[in-house]
């Protein structure tokens, strides 16, 4: 029955039917419902296209990078939509305002997903463009005085970002020369005789246009604000799946000046990048008093990591897709473990956060898990990817960065240990409490702990091929 | 002819540099969309009518009137009129601008050294500007201010992307998407007014500072 309908064009249609559902029949049951039904799918879909790879019109197609990433979102989005069942049925805002989420929110979905699928330079960029519109209105769900400081924020940063992007797109475009297709295939065939000058001078645009996406160091700021406001399942998505696509559509076009042979040039950027988000989360965390914005900067910490990674080729690329994997779940563990936190407690200061295993005690272990799993002690896939990158800076002879690389990541390490278990352990003042934590607001992290053991453990082979294929793309 | 048009161009970014007034910079605006307009007619052998069309509709609808008309609106719901609130005097962001635009032009012409694509006059403006709209949003203090800067960068784009219009017109139309988020991005901003918890304060960025470590 599959095989005779196109399932790209089942992902872009469905959105739009559920919300005209949405609106037609309101109810809040609905809502959750159908963001559910929708993530079911889309899970279902993606691992269809992974295994019979599809394409839709000459824009859109699935192949060997976008995949991986696919997948991802795909797991991630289920994970998330599991836990915002009962988070939007506690939510106090009216009907309208959770119809209007769960829209914005499949929408969201969609326009990364489109992103990661479209096979056209402009396309991508009109993609990761729409992900910064449909998500803004998401952070300022609760319409506070700094939730809304943040969406100003974001929006601002992410659209000038962007823009600077483009400036570097047109740029990549005159160096094209007299091939005139942004088509990615069309720019990797003709790429050898791309004038290096315009592509050059383009590289920088790009980067720092969607690195401001990604949250990469100088153009990090819109990142620990709009994380810390925004309501926890849309700040697993923003970590989890967003930061992802930016880095996307950066590998893609690095695609191009490797083909051109320009390729020290965009390393070095990408390591001089990627040390620098590292430097500025470790200053940044270890005097974080929100422990939001603390995960944040953990975010740009990890990203500077895969930069890093990059950046060194060889085991050290391997190891940068794994970290994206490993990054993209346990960070969404924690974003959702969080959530439970500000429900149990109220507040997002560390340290007013005491005895969480004493007021609930799962909630304690996940988040305690989840500290070791980001910080990438050996049962999960971060240390994997971490060890790997130290063994490629000693083959590259980096001595002096890999000790700086080593010193970065225990500070952090430090920086983070220090709040978590200050907020899981120690006497809880308050005696009696009536919040109610249900099991939905478990299961999540449950499956995703899952998923991190099992990959850390004994690294599956369907992990390793993925990986492989993303290595012979880029 | 074109020439003139973007001394035309020139001056009014230096203008906009100066000035102290919000409506100008409104003003400002609108005459850089007839700008566009007049050199794209100069254009209209070269390109599809289909194109020619969508960025007629985009300079002398979008850009001249409607982006424009939503602006004095806020600004006159709002009551602020004067006090653009810059932190460096007017004068010294004359001085830079004007420096950026020197070496704007120093820039196209080393870049018109490499290749024979594109026309180095263009290329040199539409650096500057974009580089002068970030100045801008830098240097003021007034939030109404900072969309006025960004939508100056966004205006250098559009004029770097009509600097290889004739090879790429698919460019053009992404341009013109982007100005469609411009749009959006305005009505966010509309709506944030109206039902913001700033309602009755002087909105400028100091206001926006309780998210820090």
């Amino acid at each position: 029955m599959f095989q005779s309908f196109n399932l790209i064009a089942l992902l872009f249609f469905l959105p739009v039917i559920i919300s005209i559902i949405l609106i037609l029949f309101r109810s809040r049951l609905l809502n959750v419902l159908a963001l559910f039904f929708y993530s079911c799918m889309f899970l279902i879909i993606i691992i269809r296209l992974y295994i019979y790879p599809q394409s839709y019109t000459s824009y859109f197609q699935a192949d060997s990078l976008n995949i991986f990433f696919l997948l991802i979102l795909g797991i991630v989005f289920f994970c998330v939509a599991l836990y915002n069942i009962h988070y939007l049925l506690r939510s106090k805002a009216s009907l309208k305002q959770q119809t209007i989420y769960t829209i914005l929110f499949i929408f969201f979905i969609l326009s990364m997903t489109a992103a990661f699928l479209s096979q056209h330079l402009g396309l991508l960029w009109v993609f990761i463009e729409a992900t910064t519109l449909m998500s803004a209105p998401l952070i300022n769900f609760e319409k506070s005085r700094s939730s809304l400081e943040a969406t100003w924020k974001y929006i601002f940063i992410c659209s000038i970002g962007i823009s600077l992007a483009f400036v570097g797109i047109i740029l990549l475009s005159i160096s094209t020369g007299e091939h005139h297709s942004l088509f990615f295939n069309d720019l990797y065939k003709n790429a050898g005789s791309f004038s290096l000058f315009w592509l050059k001078l383009s590289f920088p645009f790009i980067i720092i246009g969607f690195g401001t996406k990604m949250g990469l160091a100088p153009v990090h700021a819109w990142l620990p604000d709009a994380h810390s406001e925004a309501p926890s399942p849309v700040s697993a998505m923003l970590s989890g799946t967003l930061l992802n696509a930016a880095l996307f559509s950066v590998l893609k076009i690095n695609k191009i000046l490797r083909l051109a042979s320009l390729y020290s040039y965009s390393n070095s950027l990408f390591f001089i990048m990627g040390f620098l988000s590292v430097f500025v989360s470790t200053v940044f965390i270890l005097k974080a008093h929100n422990y939001k914005r603390m995960l944040a900067y953990s975010s740009i910490e990890n990203m500077g990591i895969i930069m890093i990674g990059l950046a060194l080729g060889g085991a050290g690329a391997f190891a940068a897709f794994l970290h994206i994997l490993a990054h993209s779940f346990s960070k969404v563990l924690l974003f959702l473990t969080s959530g439970n936190i500000l429900h149990l407690f109220k507040t997002k200061e560390i340290h007013k956060v005491n005895g969480l295993l004493k007021r609930d005690r799962l909630t304690g272990w996940l988040w305690i898990l989840g500290f070791i799993f980001i910080a990438g002690f050996p049962p999960g896939p971060v240390f994997i990817s971490e060890l790997l990158m130290v063994k490629a800076f000693l083959l590259k002879k980096f001595y002096l960065a890999v000790v700086i690389l080593i010193f970065l990541l225990t500070v952090i390490i430090y920086g983070l240990a220090k709040a978590v278990f200050n907020m899981s352990f120690g006497q809880d003042s308050l005696q009696s409490f009536s919040v109610k934590v249900s099991l939905l607001d478990y299961l999540p992290q449950i499956i995703l702990i899952i998923l991190l053991f099992v990959i850390g453990c004994f690294m599956p082979d369907v992990i390793y091929k993925l990986i492989q294929n993303c290595l012979m793309y880029i | 002819m074109i020439g003139f048009l973007l001394i035309l161009f020139v001056i009014s970014m230096l203008f906009a540099s100066t000035t102290g007034r919000l409506e100008a910079y409104v003003k400002i605006f609108s005459i850089q969309g007839i700008i566009f307009f007049l050199i794209i007619l100069t254009y209209y052998s070269h390109i599809p009518l289909l194109d020619f069309l969508l960025l007629l509709i985009e300079t002398l609808l979008v850009k001249t009137v409607v982006i424009p008309v939503i602006l004095i609106k806020v600004i006159r719901k709002n009551n602020i009129y004067r006090e653009v609130e810059p932190y460096i005097p007017n004068f010294f962001s004359l001085v830079i601008s004007v420096i950026i635009f020197v070496f704007g032009f120093i820039l196209a012409y080393l870049a018109g050294q490499y290749t024979q694509d594109i026309r180095p006059f263009y290329f040199g403006i539409s650096i500057s500007t974009i580089v002068v709209g970030l100045f801008i949003i830098m240097s003021r203090k007034k939030i109404i201010t900072h969309i006025m800067g960004y939508m100056f960068l966004e205006n250098g784009i559009f004029l770097l992307s009509l600097s290889v219009a004739r090879e790429m017109p698919l460019i053009v139309n992404l341009g013109i998407l982007l100005d469609i988020f411009i749009g959006v991005f305005l009505l966010v901003i509309i709506y944030n007014h109206i039902n913001s918890t700033f309602a009755r304060e002087k909105i400028n960025i100091d206001s926006l500072s309780c998210l820090k470590d």
